[in-house]
């Protein structure tokens, strides 16, 4: 019985490091090198500060019959005055933080200053690994309605699909529902931009004109039509146009220009129609 | 009076686990694919507490998640509810003692939501069918489901039997009268 509950404590921590082995494998970018630093580091690192503690006592044995009390005094000062300093570090961060958030509203603002906007933040995320939606924290009190264009700094988010007295529910242009009619801002040419469940930071465009000349790095942007979304909003850049068999059948990868695993600011068009 | 501080103390679970999902889970990723708790408690509840709770707490909680999140209103709920009425017909006929039915179950279970729900997607909503991108998720969602589940599994008996004396010693009692 205890052997059985031993064997069970070790199948656990066993799953429970395999979970973080797959977790940091699967998600992490850095290359085999710094992995292999990284894994070397955990093991060469505490001998090497523990020789590093040895000769620092060594050679600075001569110091260590100074003064007990003055030392022991200086410490309390430098600990009351590091509390102090670390007390103004942390309201200095809030001030950094609301400043950087403010800022953030006002290059909103300046860049689409044709539009009549509203700040938002994103209070909440959609938690299905199949669908893409983020809701903001201003509803019908702040004027928001249903269909409303949703945009950040960098580009188009998505637009508002429910909306209550508070909060706002975004369909986001990576949801697999979301379908965006677009341009290509070199060539003209209309394509339809939709969200794949592939990939959450790309879209798939789709319906491209057989004579357009798609090239990679080409910007797409809102084309007006469809009535939702206003004329000319960034929505990201081409990657790469995967062409098939038969030439109408051909689609791109686009990159979204909004990080949304990082969109906290929003602004939502309330005058699209105008 | 021991049933309603249950019930109250699942629908504080709940909440716990809708925090964990929407902010730890959605960075502790496998492959950028988070797990779904929700199977795993709706189907818990009806598994130890019966089908009437399993039932109409999955229909609650994935009302909710539906209004607070989802995308259209109604399949989360349906599904959860199913779910947890499934709990009980999967307790009369397996043995919920075992770790590998347990684990079974959760598959089942998570591949029953997630299909589901997916097809209801495909039927109410402009979206394109994508059969590879859609195994690809519901494989890694239910092997993170597993594994979550193994990780918590003496939880899950300690704090399922607590609940299986609270919601069902009076049908154990009418068995041996």
């Amino acid at each position: 019985m205890d052997k059985n509950k031993k064997s069970g404590i070790i199948g656990i921590i066993i799953t429970i490091i395999i979970l973080i082995v797959l977790v940091a494998c699967t998600n992490s970018n850095v290359n085999q090198v710094s992995y292999i630093e990284n894994i070397f580091n955990v093991f060469v690192m505490p001998i090497q500060n523990g020789f590093t503690y040895l000769k620092n006592k060594i050679s600075g044995n001569d110091t260590f019959f100074a003064d007990m009390d003055t030392l022991k005094q200086e410490n309390e000062q430098l600990k009351q005055r590091n509390s102090e300093l670390e007390q103004s570090l942390r309201e200095l961060e809030i001030i950094k933080a609301d400043n950087e958030k403010l800022k953030e509203y006002v290059n909103l603002k300046d860049k689409y200053s044709d539009y009549e906007t509203i700040p938002a933040d994103v209070i909440n995320r959609d938690i299905s690994n199949y669908s893409s939606t983020i809701v903001i924290n201003v509803g019908t009190d702040d004027g928001v309605q249903e269909g409303m264009t949703v945009i950040a700094d960098s580009g188009l988010v998505g637009h508002i699909i429910s909306v209550t007295s508070n909060t706002a529910k975004v369909q986001t242009l990576v949801d697999t529902a979301s379908a965006v009619t677009s341009t290509i801002s070199t060539a003209d040419d209309t394509i339809v931009v939709q969200g794949t469940l592939d990939d959450k930071t790309a879209l798939k465009a789709t319906f491209i004109p057989t004579d357009a000349v798609v090239l990679q790095g080409d910007s797409v942007e809102t084309s007006g039509i469809g009535g939702i979304y206003p004329k000319g909003i960034h929505i990201g850049t081409i990657r790469e146009v995967v062409n098939t068999s038969n030439i109408t059948d051909r689609y791109a990868m686009v990159d979204t220009a909004v990080d949304f695993t990082k969109l906290n600011t929003v602004l939502v068009i309330t005058n699209s129609d105008e | 009076m021991k049933k309603v501080v249950a019930v109250l103390l699942i629908i504080l679970s709940f909440f716990i686990i809708y925090f964990l999902q929407s902010n730890f889970f959605t960075w502790f990723t496998i492959a950028k694919v988070q797990p779904n708790l929700f199977v795993i408690f709706v189907l818990l509840i009806g598994l130890f507490a019966g089908k009437k709770l399993g039932l109409v707490l999955g229909i609650i909680f994935g009302f909710y998640l539906d209004v607070v999140v989802g995308r259209q209103i109604g399949i989360s709920g349906i599904m959860l509810g199913l779910i947890g009425l499934a709990g009980e017909y999967l307790d009369k006929n397996f043995s919920k003692e075992s770790r590998i039915t347990i684990i079974l179950m959760i598959i089942s279970s998570t591949v029953v939501f997630e299909v589901g729900s997916y097809m209801f997607s495909l039927i109410t909503l402009p979206v394109t069918v994508e059969i590879f991108g859609f195994l690809k998720i519901l494989l890694i969602e239910t092997l993170y489901n597993v594994i979550v589940t193994i990780i918590i599994y003496p939880i899950i008996q300690k704090l399922g039997h607590l609940l299986e004396e609270t919601f069902k010693t009076r049908n154990i009692l009418t068995r041996y009268f």
